[in-house]
């Protein structure tokens, strides 16, 4: 298989390995001493490591620093990259300054809007004039041609090109259904080598997305990684559910929590379980896991999943 | 039509308190249809600012009037004489509407009296909802009727974000529907789903505020 | 160009002659009786009263009442000009929803003497300066009851500032 960057993450997938992918979110300060902290701590399990853009319109120290604490510090980032706050000058320009400073793998998405920064204890920047000036599968097209055509969008040309291994996102559940596989097809033909979705607790159904997916050829031509969120509480699965698009729960999966004795061993357990249904998926070649400002609980559950060492790549 | 909303009217007292004598003027079309600028509108406000005024002892008059549009020339010539006895003008019509008074009438003041906000259309009794983004470059010839440039709050392009509830609502307000989700089964009730899985590349900007301020010529229409 | 001078309502010919009556009035009456406005739904009262416009003094209050022919038809700019020519209260006495001949005139009622309230808070004025009753059929005794209730619920808030200085 051609290979487009040669990231650990893509040579990874190349090899046919199940690939790990965990995610880092950017501290809401500029102390560099807070993004190593958790590299320390997720240092070696995972093959590539997402750092989150602004995730909620939250400030956050930006993508492209805190992706280069990690770099620094051995691990490889993927770097998110939203619509939300630059317009395709400054992504463009980002895209070249990221690459010049090592990272190889981006994530492109549209960005959750600016008025949901506004909420619960966090007062945001709800009043900011928004950009979304291209949207993520334009943005896609974007990485490409700055990869495969060495050009920007609007026709001018870099020298030399600037190649990123390319990834999206895909939320299947969130309605309208019968488009999301339409979605899919287009990020993919833009040019999407991998693929991050929504948070997968209903393995039923995320099965039958990707089987449709599947069919249409699509598992061949990009890397599918379901996402996992680890769950903590039945309290905090009924909110996603009923929260977050994209995100379904099975009733007695809920249940299962609110009965457990301890839900936070308890969580740990489903989380080891959705990591065995999806690698077990015809069509997936690995996994993305997040828990959110809880990422010292990670190591055990990818060692529990019989996922360390990561395997050498030859 | 051109949508607005009274400012509050804290804020509107504040600016007229300074003065003696106030000519309020409403406008008879856009902020009229969305019940913000009409002469009902002047009609209601005029009141409410003399009893606010009066009960902070500021004594200032105010006189009204209502043109049938606030960005016509010809219309705006009849408030000349009115507009001598004054020594401030507050408009309730749209921000052209302000502007145009200003340029006639310089060097009075004129205040706006309502936020200029969005392009609507008034879906029922008291509901007004955007439809257009005044983007320069209409699309909907293919998204069936329904626009994402001004009822997407990411103005997506090539189909809908991961945020669209179950209930078919954006995540970024639940009271509006995702449109996407809108044109997708519009597509699909058309047997055209297909031609959504069309690429649509960057949009171009320019023709839109993001250009730049307009300024159009018609050679055909020119004096 | 339209303005409130070239305005056709006849009302306004009635505001007029309030403030007038309530100026010439003012020697004869103790400062601090409330004046109220009551707008009636012409089915609010029965016919053997008053025409369609008539004042009243009673112990303690006046009153000035005005026939509408559905209070639906009574508008906020119009409740706003009687507040503000000195009317401590207005009461609107509008049908009972079932009742309503225009069937939906006065729930908009409803809907526009709550907007009134909102405007009345908003500039620091009490939003009992203006309330609705549903009722049919009422004898002229019964509307200056109706008067009566909202001039006891206005009484804590004073005389309506507009009459300062006066």
């Amino acid at each position: 298989m051609k290979m487009f960057v040669g990231s650990n993450l893509e040579r990874r997938l190349a090899a046919g390995h199940f690939a790990v992918t965990a995610e880092v979110g950017p501290p809401r300060g500029p102390d560099p001493a807070d993004v190593k902290k958790k590299a320390s701590i997720l240092r070696g399990v995972a093959d590539a490591y997402n750092v989150t853009d602004n995730q909620t319109a939250v400030v956050r120290m930006s993508s492209v620093a805190a992706s280069k604490i990690l770099l620094q510090e051995g691990l490889e980032p993927v770097m998110q990259i939203v619509c939300r706050d630059r317009n395709r000058i400054a992504i463009q320009s980002d895209l070249l300054g990221a690459w010049a400073l090592g990272m190889r793998n981006v994530l492109c998405l549209s960005g959750d809007h600016q008025s949901a920064g506004a909420g619960g204890k966090l007062k945001g920047h709800p009043g900011a004039k928004n950009v979304y000036d291209i949207d993520s599968i334009q943005l896609i097209s974007v990485v490409k041609g700055l990869r495969d055509g060495a050009i920007q969008e609007g026709g001018d040309s870099i020298s030399p090109a600037a190649p990123f291994f390319i990834g999206a996102a895909w939320t299947p559940l969130s309605p309208p259904e019968k488009f999301r596989i339409i979605r899919l097809a287009k990020k993919i033909n833009a040019g999407a080598n991998f693929i991050q979705t929504q948070a997968v607790y209903d393995i039923k159904r995320f099965a039958e997305a990707v089987r449709r997916a599947e069919d249409m050829g699509l598992t061949d031509r990009a890397a599918i990684l379901p996402g996992i969120i680890v769950p903590r509480s039945a309290g905090m699965l009924k909110y996603m559910n009923a929260n977050v698009p994209g995100i379904e729960v099975p009733e007695d999966l809920i249940r299962r929590m609110k009965d457990a004795a301890d839900p936070k061993i308890e969580g740990i357990e489903v989380t080891l379980e959705l990591i065995d249904a999806v690698k077990n998926l015809s069509g997936i070649k690995g996994v993305h896991l997040q828990a959110i400002e809880a990422e010292e609980l990670l190591p055990d559950i990818i060692r529990s999943a019989g996922l360390l060492p990561r395997p050498r790549i030859y | 039509m051109i949508f607005a909303e009274w400012k509050p009217l804290d804020e509107l007292i504040d600016k007229l308190k300074t003065h003696k004598k106030v000519l309020l003027v409403g406008c008879a079309t856009c902020v009229a249809e969305c019940a913000a600028g009409g002469e009902k509108e002047v009609e209601t406000l005029a009141p409410l600012l003399r009893m606010a005024l009066k009960k902070r002892d500021h004594s200032v008059e105010i006189v009204t009037a209502t043109l049938e549009k606030q960005c016509e020339w010809e219309f705006i010539e009849q408030l000349a004489h009115q507009v001598t006895e004054v020594d401030a003008i507050m408009s309730i019509a749209c921000g052209i509407g302000v502007q145009a008074l200003a340029e006639r009438f310089d060097p009075i003041t004129v205040y706006p009296g309502v936020n200029t906000s969005a392009l609507t259309i008034r879906e029922e009794a008291g509901l007004w909802a955007t439809r257009c983004a005044a983007c320069g470059d209409c699309i909907l010839g293919e998204t069936f009727g329904y626009c994402p440039v001004a009822r997407c709050a990411k103005s997506l392009l090539n189909g809908p974000c991961g945020g669209t509830r179950k209930d078919g609502k954006c995540e970024v307000n639940g009271d509006v529907d995702c449109i996407w989700n809108l044109i997708v089964e519009r597509a699909d009730e058309r047997g055209q789903l297909e031609s959504l899985s069309e690429f649509k590349k960057a949009k171009d900007w320019s023709n839109s505020r993001h250009g730049g301020p307009k300024r159009v010529i018609r050679e055909d229409l020119r004096q | 160009m339209q303005n409130m001078e070239s305005s056709e309502e006849p009302l306004l010919n009635f505001v007029f002659a309030f403030g007038k009556a309530h100026m010439s009035n003012k020697s004869q009456r103790p400062d601090q009786d409330p004046e109220i406005v009551v707008l009636y739904c012409q089915h609010g009262l029965r016919d053997e009263a008053k025409g369609s416009a008539w004042y009243q003094e009673s112990a303690g209050l006046s009153v000035r009442a005005e026939m509408m022919p559905c209070s639906s038809k009574i508008e906020v700019s119009h409740i706003l000009k009687l507040l503000e020519s000195g009317a401590d209260a207005v009461e609107v006495v509008a049908c009972p929803e079932k009742s309503c001949k225009y069937l939906v005139g006065s729930l908009r009622a409803e809907r526009r003497i709550e907007y009134i309230r909102g405007l009345l808070e908003k500039i620091g004025y009490a939003p009992q300066r203006v309330g609705i009753s549903h009722k049919l059929s009422q004898s002229p005794e019964q509307l200056i009851d109706l008067a009566r209730a909202r001039a006891d619920a206005v009484r804590p808030f004073g005389v309506n500032p507009m009459k300062k200085g006066e």
